[in-house]
């Protein structure tokens, strides 16, 4: 009996204990990030996530402000306001210290034309600070075999394809065998089949490094993360385990079809959170905590349901479902 | 459609703040173009005279090619850098329409940025400061005319190549490389020049006009020069019509090529194509761990960094195409140019290193300054050009690496490119039969003349790249600070090498003195820029963009964590900086005094004005000089001690002896007596001027002793130094050591200086009727004839020469003696030389006597010994027998390092430096022998000069340097065959002319010549004096010479004697008309005593076979006597000549042998005239002798074709 009581009483400590050590290694705490730009637009409007090991979704719609909170926390950028905590380096001001554990794969980026994969490599592991000759070429070998690019090692970037230069940005991300992995939209010019791959190396590396994805289609998100964050107009609108939060609307969602002209009608009485067209008539999905009734009928919602129904009653423009 | 798109590119380039910029750098630049193209030119012609306008414009838009490469070069790629190119070219836009829109919107900019240029001329002749004198009344045509017609011109050509390099490349790089094409067309023009009869060609393919200009106008008159237009016409018409058509072509091709397409297809010739199609099938990635790879933590992660991102660096520079595009240009240069070794006598020197070395860095300067301002830019922008920096931005590696690592890699590029070059150069001296091999003396040229600046460059480059942050006008930026380094400091007059970025040059090397003394200050100097550079750079890597941030102070933020690593380094240059900054103020300021240009000038104008008063004290003059001079040519000191015989030439006592110091710091006068005793007056002490007031005045007749202690001490460096003193190859003058009275040579000479000082400008040589001056030789009065005695010291490792019988040598404590003393009196003109010499000695034998010959000469300079010691011995058969006995016992030639540049004869001694005659490369097949003519003109001048010394008024040099330029051209032409004759008589005729119209000051006619017409005296004396022997015969000529030594030599003359004074050219002149036949007197007056000048054409020419072996030709030349009036305009004068016809044959072999020559009297300016040989001719030429000074020779012979009329 004793021993059980001691269990109950040790066991949340021994919980809280194990947490506490994760958090201190391997979390990425973002507070009160805030960025304006100079022409007005506010990217960052007081940002703050928590983000562990795994695979962290970041789901925003084009100009969200994805990009720069990503950059910002890749060292490339400087926020007006907050803080980013890497356990417990300062990103901000003890930049260095957090490249050394850094693997980014940005939204763009050219390679070097005229240089081999291998050469560039080589290059960039230097720079990561990996200065054993040896060391260096078994590391530079494994990751282009890795990414499948050690048959093309000895072309030169300038001839390799948008996929390969994807898996080259990949690989050069791995370098130094990152605690922290940005990836921004990374899938975006990817066929189905190479993104498929792309999502089975992420989930590969999930075990041990925080991975952040960040892209505006929900169903990467679904199919790969364990948390997410929403963010729009430079606000988190939303963050959680992308299961819990399709929980909680469901039998909240309906949808009906109505005719094109009805819409406005529609947009009126309800939160429209998606529209699409269905042989030429126009199929809608509202959000309402009662049953609307008016031929809605409800339907099982998915995560895309609970990114438009975010999105859309955040203040900006109706964004359409495509 | 073409309306549109001129107009959209007219709306896009206005508002583009790049123009204005442009027009506003073109403005500034115009404005002070004139004063520093014709810096130091005291005496330029009109500051607004059209021609200079003309000549300024053309040097203009040569040296702002960066402006038209940057706004034409863009027109088209700017499409494809903004990546723009997909979206424009869908649209329904005609390629013709688009391209003639771009091109024209482009060039009516480029156009308009570039009248920028007549205004700023405009604004910079109406500034305040420029005196009424300098200018001509203002005319709005003489700036627009050579604006339309030469700027205009060029820059559509090379708006034409710019375009259309920029629409078929796609590189601004590309583009700029052109700039290599204008370059090595201008260099293929200038190398034509070589042969006068390239002048057309020349004329037509040089871009820029400036060489065009110069041949239009190579026969101006002063007159014309101050006020005429060059006309549109003849050359420069051609010129400009063909730069235009080739432009018109340039765009036609860049038509023809330029392709619609989105991307150029580049890949298809690539051999590494990856092929984007076969990777479908193959899984993305494979599965499995990935090998750790601990990051290394240690220090020496950093060198390892920096030595990979150099070579990384290094790699990617030398793989471009741009880059090996440079390197074919500077090889094309190196190949068309050749070297240079030209030596200023119209043969070459041999490939010795330092030669080729110079050459070298001269002709690919402006390549490796090229390379370090374009590829900065080029490495700075590497990343983001490629859109690769996001990666290389979030890399652990600091911005000192990244931007550490591209410097060296660019250093590393510039060395490899050295090394190539002493591969070259040594390549280059083995073909052409020098097996020295001295890859040291390339390498100390390179690493210590050169990379320092380069380093600099690449330094200020760098600051340039990353603070201004825009590629191209950071190129920009960066040639400014080097103009306003160079220029600008100099026109504000602040010299100071610790304020001017980068200090002064290192003094070219010597091969007997090798960097000598100058290496240590120049080392010092730039050591103390380069922390200053380091410094520097530590601003840039502070202020590197990394990241999506470009604003100053977000990258001070992002990069405060390198603030400790930089404060280290930049804490221990600093130290370095401000050590050697102190060494060298403590060096050149403490230790020396400093003194700047403005300083100088004004020591020299107050000396002027508070000394020239005093010119009227008579001073004695010195009758015997002993000096016990002791050398330390190691240390660069002196002592001696000197004793003056003085007396009084005069009719009245002398109260009051006036001594200048030679006014140079490290000499120190420390002890000043005269026997009898005098009161030291120490006023103008400063100048180094001293007066000693007699206790006892001196009596006319009389003499005294006086005595005085002179070292040269020199203490650390000064900011300049002087080579007086120098480890090998010391030369001391007379002039070295105390002289008597006022010095006019300290002078300022500059008349716009003088002006600021209120000076008028230098009188030039005093009047054939000076009175003083008339008492006075070359000595300037300081006494002519002296008796010498000299005995001198040195280190054991060095001879010492000088004038006089060395009777006695001796070594004694280590050292080296040697005692010299005139066997009888010689003029006031000695040397005193050390070095580390070794010795040729020969005899020549004039009977009974053996005079010694010798030559003193740099180990290894021994190209040249037999030629001029044959020099000395025909010039003493020569004289001996046509003049008078040579006077001394002995000749020695004795080498001097090049700061002296010349030869010059003392007594029984000539010196020559080391790059006149002794390192000439004479082919004996085609080249003049010009050792041998040097030796015999230096030789000469113990006739002309020494024996015979002339006053010191105008036409002085004829009698020195004319008759001695006589005297060896006699020589020659006795050694020699008649083509090289012939060929010195061309190359000095082409000089004459070429000095004469260079000159804005009147030609004096040859017997009155005056100070700096070296062009009159040496080129125009030879020609005029080989003339008069031609037509009196040199018997006539040897003769009057006779005569005029025997009446006005210095020691026995008898005219000399009598009257006291100097003889000048009208003493000379006498003689010559006594010997010359009434006939032929004009040719005196014409020859001597005006200036007359010939444009004369042979024009059309025949001939028959007037019976067996007997051809007749009739020619019917075009003749034109001009004489200069002394304000210097040409004045058409009647001919009433005798002028020679030459009649060639040539035999099977194709030798041309002069068949037949006749002398024909004319009297009208178009006779027709005829001559008879009895071979077939196959050349007739007017004037074969060239015994008149024609504009043009070229036009003065005529070949027959081989078909017999």
């Amino acid at each position: 009996m004793g021993g059980f009581i001691t269990l109950i009483w040790i066991a949340p400590f021994a919980a809280l204990g194990l947490k506490k050590t994760q958090m201190t290694e391997m979390a990425l705490t973002i507070s009160g990030l805030s960025k304006t730009y100079a022409n007005g637009v506010q990217a960052l409007n007081n940002v703050s996530l928590t983000i562990r090991t795994g695979i962290f979704g970041l789901l925003g719609p084009n100009g969200a402000g994805k990009s720069t909170l990503l950059r910002t926390v890749a060292t490339l950028q400087e926020p007006d306001a907050g803080s980013i905590l890497l356990g417990e380096t300062d990103v901000l001001r003890n930049k260095p210290e957090v490249r050394k554990k850094l693997g980014y794969l940005p939204q763009e980026f050219g390679l070097y034309p005229r240089v081999t994969a291998e050469v560039l490599l080589n290059h960039l592991a230097v720079l990561k600070g990996i200065t054993n000759k040896k060391e260096r070429a078994e590391l530079v070998k494994a990751l282009l075999y890795k990414t499948n690019l050690y048959e093309k090692r000895k072309k030169h970037l300038g001839s390799y394809s948008g996929g390969m230069k994807q898996r080259f940005g990949i690989a050069q991300a791995l370098l130094s065998n990152p605690q922290l992995l940005i990836v921004d939209e990374p899938t975006a010019g990817l066929d189905p089949a190479e993104r498929n791959r792309f999502h089975d190396l992420l989930n590969e590396l999930s075990a041990t490094t925080i991975v952040i994805f960040s892209t505006h289609i929900v169903e990467d998100v679904k199919e790969l993360c364990t948390d997410m964050a929403i963010i729009c107009n430079g606000k988190v609108l939303l963050t959680g385990n992308p299961l819990r939060a399709i929980e909680d609307v469901q039998g909240h969602v309906f949808s009906k079809v109505i005719q094109k002209n009805e819409f406005g009608v529609y947009n009126e009485r309800y939160t429209i959170i998606a529209n699409r067209l269905f042989q030429g008539n126009t199929v809608i999905h509202i959000f309402s905590k009662t049953t609307p009734g008016e031929g809605f009928k409800p339907v099982e919602a998915d995560l895309s349901d609970v990114y438009f129904s975010k999105i859309s009653g955040a203040p900006a423009p109706v964004q359409k479902l495509y | 459609m073409l309306f549109e798109i001129i107009k959209f590119e007219l709306n896009y380039r206005i508002r583009q703040y790049n123009t204005y910029l442009s027009f506003i750098i073109v403005f500034m630049f115009s404005i002070v173009a004139v004063d520093f193209i014709f810096e130091g030119q005291p005496d330029a012609f009109k500051r607004n005279a059209p021609l200079t306008i003309a000549k300024s414009m053309g040097i203009i838009s040569a040296f702002l090619l960066m402006i038209p490469s940057m706004i034409m070069g863009t027109a088209v790629l700017r499409d494809f850098d903004h990546r723009m190119e997909a979206l424009l070219f869908v649209n329904p836009v005609k390629k013709s329409d688009y391209l003639m829109g771009r091109f024209l919107g482009s060039l009516v900019i480029l156009v308009f940025i570039f009248t920028a240029i007549p205004l700023g001329m405009m604004v910079g002749d109406a500034m305040p400061w420029h005196r009424a004198d300098e200018l001509i009344p203002f005319h709005l045509w003489h700036y627009l005319q050579p604006f339309l017609f030469l700027v205009v011109p060029t820059l559509f050509f090379g708006g034409c190549l710019f375009f259309v390099t920029g629409a078929l490349s796609r590189s601004l790089l590309i583009v700029y490389i052109q700039g290599c094409f204008f370059l090595i067309v201008y260099l293929l023009a200038v190398n034509l020049l070589k042969y006068p009869e390239n002048q057309l060609l020349t004329g037509i393919l040089e871009p820029f006009t400036f060489q065009t200009v110069r041949i239009t106008t190579a026969s101006w008159s002063i007159d014309d020069r101050n006020t005429a237009l060059v006309p549109l016409t003849g050359i420069m018409l051609y010129n400009r019509l063909f730069w235009i058509s080739l432009g018109m072509l340039t765009l036609g091709i860049g038509h023809y090529f330029f392709t619609f397409n989105v991307l150029a297809d580049k890949t298809s010739t690539k051999k590494k194509y990856a092929g984007k199609t076969q990777d479908k099938n193959i899984p993305g990635y494979v599965p499995g761990p990935i090998p750790f790879a601990s990051p290394d933590a240690g220090k020496q992660k950093t060198f390892i960094q920096l030595f990979h991102t150099t070579l990384f660096s290094f790699r990617s520079i030398v793989a471009t195409l741009s880059f090996k595009v440079i390197v074919l240009c500077g090889m094309g240069v190196l190949l068309i140019n050749s070297f240079n070794l030209n030596t200023g006598y119209g043969v070459n020197n041999v490939p010795a290193s330092y030669l080729i070395a110079g050459e070298l860095i001269e002709l690919t300067g402006l390549f490796f300054l090229a390379i370090v301002i374009f590829y900065t830019g080029e490495l700075v922008w590497k990343e983001r050009d490629s859109g690769i920096d996001p990666l290389f931005d979030t890399l652990p590696a600091s911005n000192l690496i990244s931007l550490g690592g591209k410097f060296l890699g660019l250093m590393l590029t510039l060395i490899l490119l050295f090394f190539t070059m002493t591969g070259t150069g040594i390549l280059f001296q083995f073909s052409h039969g020098y097996y020295k091999f001295e890859p040291a003396i390339y390498l100390a040229a390179f690493f210590i003349e050169v990379f320092p600046f380069l380093f600099l460059l690449g330094v200020v480059c760098f600051v340039a790249q990353v603070l201004v942050n825009n590629k191209y006008l950071a190129h920009l930026v960066a040639l400014i600070f080097i103009g306003i380094c160079t220029f600008g400091c100099r026109l504000l007059g602040i010299d100071h090498g610790l304020v001017t970025f980068g200090g002064s040059l290192l003094t070219s090397y010597s091969d007997m003195n090798g960097y000598g003394h100058f290496l240590q200050p120049y080392l010092w100097f730039k050591t103390y820029w380069i922390s200053f550079s380091v410094l520097l750079f530590m601003i840039a890597v502070l202020f590197s963009v990394r990241g999506a941030d470009t604003g100053f102070r977000k990258r001070w933020r992002q990069h405060r964590a390198l603030l400790i690593t930089v404060k280290r380094i930049s804490m221990s240059v600093l130290i370095v900086f401000i050590f050697s900054g102190g060494y060298i103020f403590y060096n050149t300021n403490i230790l020396n005094r400093y003194a700047s240009r403005s300083t100088q000038n004004t020591f020299r104008a107050e000396y002027e004005q508070q000394l020239k008063p005093l010119i009227t004290q008579r001073q004695p003059r010195i009758a015997a000089v002993s000096l016990k001079l002791d050398l330390y040519p190691g240390q660069r000191k002196y002592s001696v001690k000197g004793q003056y015989l003085l007396f009084n030439p005069g009719q009245k006592s002398i109260y009051e002896i006036h001594i200048q110091k030679l006014p140079v710091d490290e000499v120190k006068l420390e002890y000043l007596a005269v026997e009898g005793g005098a009161i030291r007056d120490s006023t103008y002490i400063r100048f180094g001027y001293y007066i000693l007031k007699l206790e006892q005045p001196l009596q006319p007749g009389d003499t005294l002793k006086m005595e005085f202690i002179q070292h040269f001490t020199p203490a650390g460096f000064p900011e300049s130094t002087n080579t007086f003193m120098v480890y090998n190859g010391t030369l001391l003058d007379n002039y070295h050591f105390p002289t008597i009275g006022y010095n006019h040579d300290l002078e300022l000479e500059d008349p716009t200086i003088r002006a600021a000082y209120g000076l008028n400008r230098q009188p030039g040589r005093a009047a054939i009727d000076d009175p003083v001056a008339l008492l006075e030789g070359k000595s300037n009065g300081d006494g002519e004839e002296i008796d010498l005695d000299i005995t001198v010291s040195t280190d054991t490792s060095q001879v010492v020469v000088a004038p006089g019988s060395l009777i006695k040598r001796w070594t004694q404590q280590a050292r080296r003696y040697f005692h010299f003393v005139s066997d009888e009196p010689v003029s006031n003109f000695y040397a005193v030389l050390s070095a580390r010499y070794a010795v040729k000695s020969e005899f020549w034998h004039p009977g009974k006597e053996n005079t010694a010959l010798e030559i003193y000469y740099h180990p290894g300079h021994t190209f040249n010994l037999d030629r001029m010691m044959n020099g000395m011995k025909k010039s003493l058969d020569h004289y001996s027998k046509h003049f008078t006995p040579y006077r001394y016992q002995q000749v020695r030639v004795a080498e001097s390092p090049f700061y002296s540049g010349r030869g010059q004869a003392f007594p029984g001694l000539i010196s020559i430096a080391e790059n006149v005659g002794f390192i000439m490369n004479i082919d004996d097949e085609t080249d003049m022998d010009m050792p041998f003519y040097i030796t015999a003109h230096e030789m000469a001048h113990h006739w002309w000069g020494d024996l015979v010394n002339p006053a010191n008024v105008q036409g002085k040099t004829m009698i020195s340097e004319s008759l001695a330029q006589y005297s060896a051209l006699m020589v020659f032409k006795k050694e020699f065959p008649a083509e090289k004759v012939n060929k010195l008589l061309r190359w000095n005729m082409e000089h004459y002319l070429k000095g004469r119209s260079e000159k804005a000051i009147p030609e004096s006619p040859l017997s009155l010549v005056g100070s700096k017409q070296e062009y009159v005296h040496y080129n125009k004396g030879l020609i005029s004096l080989h003339a008069l022997q031609h037509y009196i015969s040199e018997d006539s000529v040897d003769k009057a010479l006779q005569r005029f030594i025997r009446d006005w030599n210095s020691y026995t003359g008898l005219k000399k004697q009598y009257t006291g004074r100097y003889p000048t050219t009208n003493d000379l002149l006498c003689y010559l008309r006594q010997v010359t036949p009434d006939s032929m007197q004009y040719i005196l007056s014409d020859l001597f005593t005006s200036v007359i000048l010939y444009d004369n054409k042979l024009g059309q020419a025949h001939y028959e076979k007037t019976a067996a072996n007997q051809y007749t030709i009739t020619v019917t030349p075009d003749l034109k006597k001009i004489k200069i009036n002394p304000q210097g305009n040409e004045i058409p004068t009647a001919i009433n000549d005798y002028v020679e016809l030459g009649v060639y044959t040539k035999d099977k072999e194709g030798n041309e042998t002069l068949a037949g020559i006749k002398k024909i009297k004319i009297t009208s300016a178009h006779p027709t005239l005829k001559i008879s040989v009895s071979q077939k001719p196959a050349k007739i030429v007017l004037d074969p002798n060239l015994l008149l000074i024609d504009k043009n020779i070229a036009d003065n012979e005529k070949s027959f074709g081989n078909d017999p009329l």
